[in-house]
């Protein structure tokens, strides 16, 4: 990355010049912030006591077995507090707008679990919290926005465009550009203008820190692959950035959704519907049409339909460091229950993508390779989609008399 | 000296103050948004800002944002737009034609093929999410005569001002307060109507160009507080309102109510 916030043609800063002074102060506090030990040691001391961390490294002696190919471990993002990775950036950013004097915090959300996050540390810290979220993101994720909600967050339902995530970000944009004096855009994922995808990548970057040490000590060298979901890419740069120069392959996992036709994937890498564009402050590749109109996304799982990509992805798939592949929708719910009941391990609907990606190639390998999976959170909060996807009737059935006695009440 | 500069100047020697209208093409169609083009012209509007819609139009508030998600479902090419608003300049000489867009749909033809197709006629460009700092992408237009416009914004420190003065030509366009358009102007109350006049008379200190007030702007007292320090008055979302509430002819009636 060079002073711009580069990744070679990607990344930079794109946004509107308002936006300009709040940009370079965030740069500035960031960059000395991250020099200061005792800010990274507060970083490091919220993320074990708050969080949970060291997050586990787990042998999947069943899924080895079963699939007969290299030996799967799993690495645990699903324990952190709130349920997933996205704890470890909001514990960053949260402190950092606290050092930096602001008061409130907005952020945006898909799938909930930043929202979630954010209202966690906003209530821990005394900050505001406002969190954006596209009107169809909330009917899909509505547990979620309850806890934002007892957290004492506002829920802004977006309902402009697609009223997904990418509308969730232009709002969260749109409140920035009248309220940054007092406020900090906490963004949840490695996307968005400089300094953000360094900086969300660097607060993750401790997955993959830990996993080098975990695997080292567990089965005496790094993993031969590493699979991670790709979404916006907060996980996966998490997972794959320590290990970037190392002779671990890297495998991003992106939502191949229900087919490959434009508006029911997400995916950026894996169609040509996706090139370089320059959009919501920065250069990626994008989903885009001829005309450069950002493009509707479908994935079963809310957190994974971004549009773009975070830069440092576009970087390094762009230099052969990253491989991407896909899962559709449907091997995403195969690899959901292949998990689920060999290891009693109930991933999230993005992580099943990462699942999905990983069982299908462990099968090729050896033995004697040694292959990681980021379960980037856990499934409770897919328990409707999921009930839905497998049909499951006593669910629903309990759903509709739930709410006939609460009707009656 | 500069076409846009030139052409601005010429009109301010018989008014106070000029006024720039702006509009979504393809909202709500596309023939729909030409006539609203056209009457504003035949109304006497001395530059009129074309927006080309996108999907994601950072800058913008609900008014903006909403008419451009509208217009998408027409799907407007950028090649027909250029055309369409490149004959309605021809045809009204006494006006000049801007467009507006984001980057990411004028960066699809690239900017020498813009500059190529905008031609002698369409004589500006405005792109809020592209920072001065790269200016040099846009070589190509000033190369045609076409100036890009620069914003300027009331919380900018002075060495960001002089950055973006060593680049711009045209005019500059400086936005009266901070968030996205279409908000209440800040120029309704007094003591911040001064804050504005302020503003305008410290950038007036380091440039000759002129000075286009934008963000906000609904009323005529509005306008009126602009007389003396700015040169050309920006109306956009008021005019979008406007024009959903009582179509062609209250925005008839609203341009004339807002004539400075």
């Amino acid at each position: 990355m060079n002073d711009e916030g580069r990744f070679g043609q990607y990344g930079g800063s794109f946004i509107p010049e308002i936006l300009y002074s709040s940009q370079q102060q965030l740069l500035k506090a960031y960059r000395e912030a991250m020099a200061d030990t005792s800010f990274v040691q507060q970083v490091k001391s919220e993320m074990q006591h708050f969080s949970g961390r060291p997050t586990p490294l787990t042998y999947c002696a069943n899924l080895t077995q079963k699939i007969g190919g290299a030996q799967i471990y799993l690495k645990r993002e699903d324990l952190n507090h709130s349920g997933a990775h996205k704890m470890n950036n909001v514990i960053g950013q949260g402190l950092l707008a606290k050092r930096m004097g602001k008061t409130r915090v907005i952020a945006e959300t898909g799938a909930g679990q930043h929202g979630v996050a954010s209202a966690l540390v906003a209530a821990r810290l005394g900050l505001e919290c406002v969190v954006y979220m596209g009107a169809h993101d909330i009917e899909r994720q509505y547990p979620n926005v309850f806890w934002m909600k007892q957290l004492g967050a506002t829920v802004v339902p977006v309902s402009t465009g697609a009223a997904t995530l990418k509308d969730a970000l232009d709002e969260a944009l749109r409140d920035w550009s009248s309220s940054y004096e007092d406020t900090h855009y906490l963004i949840g994922t490695s996307c968005g203008c400089a300094p953000y995808p360094e900086m969300v990548a660097g607060f993750q970057s401790v997955i993959g820190e830990e996993v080098k040490e975990q695997s080292i000590q567990q089965f005496g060298k790094h993993p031969d692959r590493i699979y991670a979901c790709v979404g916006g890419g907060s996980n996966a740069c998490g997972i794959f950035l320590p290990f970037v120069d190392t002779q671990t392959e890297l495998v991003g996992v992106e939502a191949g959704g229900r087919s490959n036709d434009p508006g029911e994937h997400a995916m950026r890498f894996n169609t040509d519907q996706a090139r370089f564009g320059i959009a919501q402050g920065f250069a990626t590749r994008f989903l885009q049409d001829d005309e450069g109109q950002l493009q509707p996304t479908h994935s079963i799982s809310a957190g994974l339909d971004y549009v773009g990509v975070s830069p440092i992805l576009a970087d390094l798939e762009e230099q052969g460091k990253v491989r991407m592949t896909s899962a559709n929708d449907i091997e995403v719910i195969e690899a959901f229950k292949l998990l689920t009941r060999n290891e009693g391990i109930i991933p999230a609907l993005e992580s099943s993508h990462a699942v999905a990606g990983g069982l299908k190639e462990a099968a090729t390998m050896s033995p004697d390779e040694h292959l990681v999976i980021n379960i980037s959170g856990r499934g409770d909060k897919d328990i409707f989609n999921i009930a839905k996807a497998l049909n499951d009737e006593p669910f629903t059935e309990f759903l509709h008399s739930y709410l006939k006695e609460g009707a009656a009440q | 000296m500069n076409k846009l500069t030139s052409f601005i100047q010429e009109q301010r020697q018989n008014k106070p103050l000029l006024m720039m209208t702006h509009v979504v093409y393809g909202y709500p169609s596309i023939e729909k948004s030409l006539e609203i083009m056209q009457l504003m012209l035949e109304s006497g509007v001395e530059v009129l800002e074309v927006q080309f819609p996108f999907s994601d139009p950072v800058a913008d508030g609900p008014t903006i944002t909403t008419a451009c998600h509208h217009a998408l479902e027409h799907q407007p090419k950028l090649s027909q737009c250029l055309k369409d608003i490149k004959q309605l300049a021809q045809r009204y000489p006494q006006s000049r034609v801007l467009l507006m867009s984001y980057l990411n749909p004028l960066l699809q033809p690239g900017f020498e093929s813009l500059a190529q197709q905008m031609g002698d006629d369409v004589i500006g460009i405005i792109i809020p999410d592209l920072p001065i700092d790269h200016h040099a992408m846009l070589a190509p237009l000033p190369e045609k005569g076409i100036s890009p416009v620069w914003l300027l914004t009331p919380d900018m420190q002075q060495e960001r001002i002089k950055t973006v003065l060593k680049h711009a030509q045209g005019m500059l366009y400086c936005v009266s307060r901070s968030g996205v358009t279409g908000q209440q102007a800040p120029i309704h109350d007094d003591t911040k109507a001064q804050d504005i006049q302020s503003y305008l008379s410290t950038i007036k200190k380091y440039t000759s160009l002129p000075l286009a007030v934008g963000f906000g702007i609904n009323t005529a007292s509005d306008i009126s507080s602009l007389k003396g320090y700015a040169d050309v008055a920006i109306v956009g979302s008021a005019l979008l309102n406007t024009f959903n509430k009582g179509g062609l002819d209250a925005v008839a009636e609203k341009l004339q109510e807002l004539q400075p």
